[in-house]
């Protein structure tokens, strides 16, 4: 899923990449959402008493719920969402997906066998582990966007990609995703936890990667590379290089090829017939819509319309979805407040950095360079 | 002396200026930028009196703190307040010269009491000036308060009038809360200038003597979205 441990590698290495911000700062943002993402988390976390919302009769319902009102809340933020649904999976991940089909039957036996033994959490546990997104849902969830005037964009492969596309393009501000590998394919702007529960009070973190590029001082192409490294949904990685590791060679011979020729491959073997070219062509060239060819509209919500199909034929509580229905239509008329950073451009990056900090800053520079020479560095504890 | 903050959601700027000649005496031997919490900073100005004279004091090799010392000269008293200073690492806006459709002068008072009192009928507040005069308009559920000012080229006091200079005509929204807190500036200035543009953020500016000003910068309220249909 993603890049393996890319967040904590930012957090220690780019600190200033990284912004937290409560949702109402986002307003006036238009921002590219991977759909399928979250239609997976919606029925992995949308339950009552432990089970998916289900319809009268027996459809599973939580994937509706939790995009209804979690597209309202966005907008009741002066967020302009858009959906980006994944297309087929690129050939390269039939790696990965073979290996989640492998943990999906292991958690299927799993719980027979908590099942069995009438162990109602354990149960609970793998059947959440076994969730996944059908068609139907998705097709459902389309529907609801379409009737709610919600953008939809069908990827022809990656989501994660084409959201990163509309970021490049200038389409939108960013990408709302749980995965990082929205970063390696160029997003300049990552959104994580935009569409967290209310409830959590999660704030939402802003990754830039610009600032992780500069401040890492790796150019675009070594990052992907770095990110190959860590661990990505495409190809294998070499065994013993973790994080740490990683960045290190990165940024001493700047690409895959040289690190391959500079380490001991007895002492990290690289995967056999390692496929890293392909999947470093992947993240720089993904196949996506181009920017020109997307049209995004925010339309005027067909009120009835949802109605009918939530109430009527899914069985949600009417009042509740009109009283929602008429907060969007209020926050949609509200006119939207402009943003001063839209209007004026940022000249200069003004640092203050106080002696405290720096003192500290040197100190960290130099445990670095000492754990390089002398003891083993510390492992992390998990 | 400047200074340039924005609010957490970014709809608003504000800018400080003080010039050298505001102080009575001024030495800096290099730009150098100081990072403090502003909510630090007014603990430290709250100590002063009315009558004292402030003087703002940081050098390099004394650690991270600005000294404000507040000096009465009646009493042959002086209070040093120590500040820490913050690590500040932001974006500082670039604000373009823009030459303005409409530029109206007003007292400052006068100004904030039509904010207040459109305030109470609306969360939002339409200026639209044309060569005949600006008017303020704050409509809502309630009902609506409509304050006109005709340019008043004979006021008999020049701090009373109210001044209009219209190139072009402009209608544009704002959200009053916004404007209700900047003028809190009030007691800075008799007057008050708000320069106004079409699609662009209104400037709101608090002359501070001959040599310095604050300024707010307030981002538009946009009716409709090119693509928002």
């Amino acid at each position: 899923m993603g890049i393996k441990g890319l967040s904590q590698v930012i957090a220690d290495n780019a600190p200033s990449a990284i912004k937290v911000n409560e949702i109402k700062a986002f307003f006036g943002r238009k921002v590219a959402i991977d759909a399928s993402m979250c239609l997976y988390q919606f029925l992995i976390a949308v339950r009552q008493d432990g089970s998916q919302l289900q319809s009268e009769d027996g459809e599973t319902t939580s994937h509706l719920m939790g995009m209804f009102y979690r597209t309202i809340r966005m907008i009741d933020n002066g967020i302009k969402p858009v959906y980006v649904f994944d297309g087929k999976p690129p050939d390269m991940k039939s790696g990965e997906l073979e290996k989640r089909s492998e943990r999906r039957a292991e958690a299927e036996k799993a719980l027979t066998e908590a099942k069995e033994k009438g162990d109602a959490k354990e149960a609970e546990k793998f059947e959440r582990r076994l969730v996944k997104v059908t068609k139907q849902q998705n097709e459902e969830v389309k529907h609801l966007l379409g009737l709610m005037g919600i953008p939809v964009v069908e990827a022809p492969c990656e989501a994660e990609a084409q959201c990163a596309h509309l970021v490049k393009a200038g389409k939108v501000f960013g990408t709302a995703t749980e995965d990082m590998d929205a970063l390696t394919f160029g997003s300049s702007v990552l959104l994580r936890h935009l569409l967290a529960p209310e409830s959590k009070k999660i704030p939402i973190k802003e990754f830039h990667l610009a600032r992780v590029l500069e401040e890492m001082k790796l150019s675009e192409d070594e990052f992907i590379d770095l990110c190959i490294l860590l661990g990505c949904d495409y190809c294998g990685t070499i065994r013993g290089v973790g994080p740490k590791k990683a960045v290190e060679l990165i940024r001493q011979h700047k690409n895959i090829e040289t690190v391959l020729e500079n380490i001991d491959q007895t002492k990290y073997p690289p995967p056999e017939d390692w496929p890293y070219k392909r999947a470093r062509e992947l993240f720089r060239e993904p196949e996506v819509t181009k920017g020109e060819d997307v049209e995004l509209t925010w339309k005027e919500p067909d009120v009835e319309g949802i109605v009918k199909f939530m109430c009527g034929d899914k069985n949600f509580s009417e009042e509740r979805i009109r009283s929602a229905l008429t907060r969007m239509q209020k926050s949609r008329n509200a006119g939207t407040q402009g943003r001063i950073d839209s209007f004026f451009s940022v000249s200069t990056q003004v640092k203050c950095v106080t002696a405290a900090k720096r003192k500290a800053q040197e100190e960290a520079e130099k445990m670095k360079k000492g754990g390089k020479k002398g003891a083993p560095p510390k492992k992390r504890a998990k | 002396m400047s200074l340039q903050a924005m609010d957490s959601s970014h709809v608003a700027l504000v800018s400080l200026k003080l010039e050298v000649g505001l102080f009575d005496t001024y030495r800096c031997d290099r730009t150098i930028n100081l990072g403090l919490s502003l909510a630090n900073m007014s603990k430290a100005l709250k100590c002063a009196n009315n009558d004292d004279t402030c003087m703002l004091k940081y050098e390099e090799n004394e650690g991270d703190s600005i000294v404000f010392t507040f000096a009465d000269p009646k009493r042959d008293k002086t209070q040093d307040v120590t500040v820490k200073m913050m690590d500040i690492d932001s974006e500082h806006l670039g604000i373009p010269d823009q030459d303005y459709a409409v530029v109206c002068e007003m007292p400052a008072a006068e100004f904030q009491k039509t904010c207040k009192d459109l305030s109470t009928f609306s969360d939002s507040l339409n200026i639209t000036a044309t060569k005949a005069g600006i008017v303020f308009t704050g409509k809502g559920d309630i009902g609506s308060s409509v304050v006109t000012y005709s340019p008043s080229s004979s006021a008999d006091d020049e701090n009373e009038a109210v001044t209009l200079e219209v190139k072009e005509p402009v209608n544009v929204n704002f959200s009053i809360k916004y404007m209700n807190q900047f003028t809190k500036a009030t007691a800075l200035s008799d007057r008050v200038r708000l320069s106004l543009c079409n699609d662009v953020p209104v400037v709101v500016e608090y002359p501070i003597e001959e040599n310095g000003f604050l300024r707010f910068y307030l981002a538009p309220k946009i009716d409709d979205d090119d693509n928002m249909e």
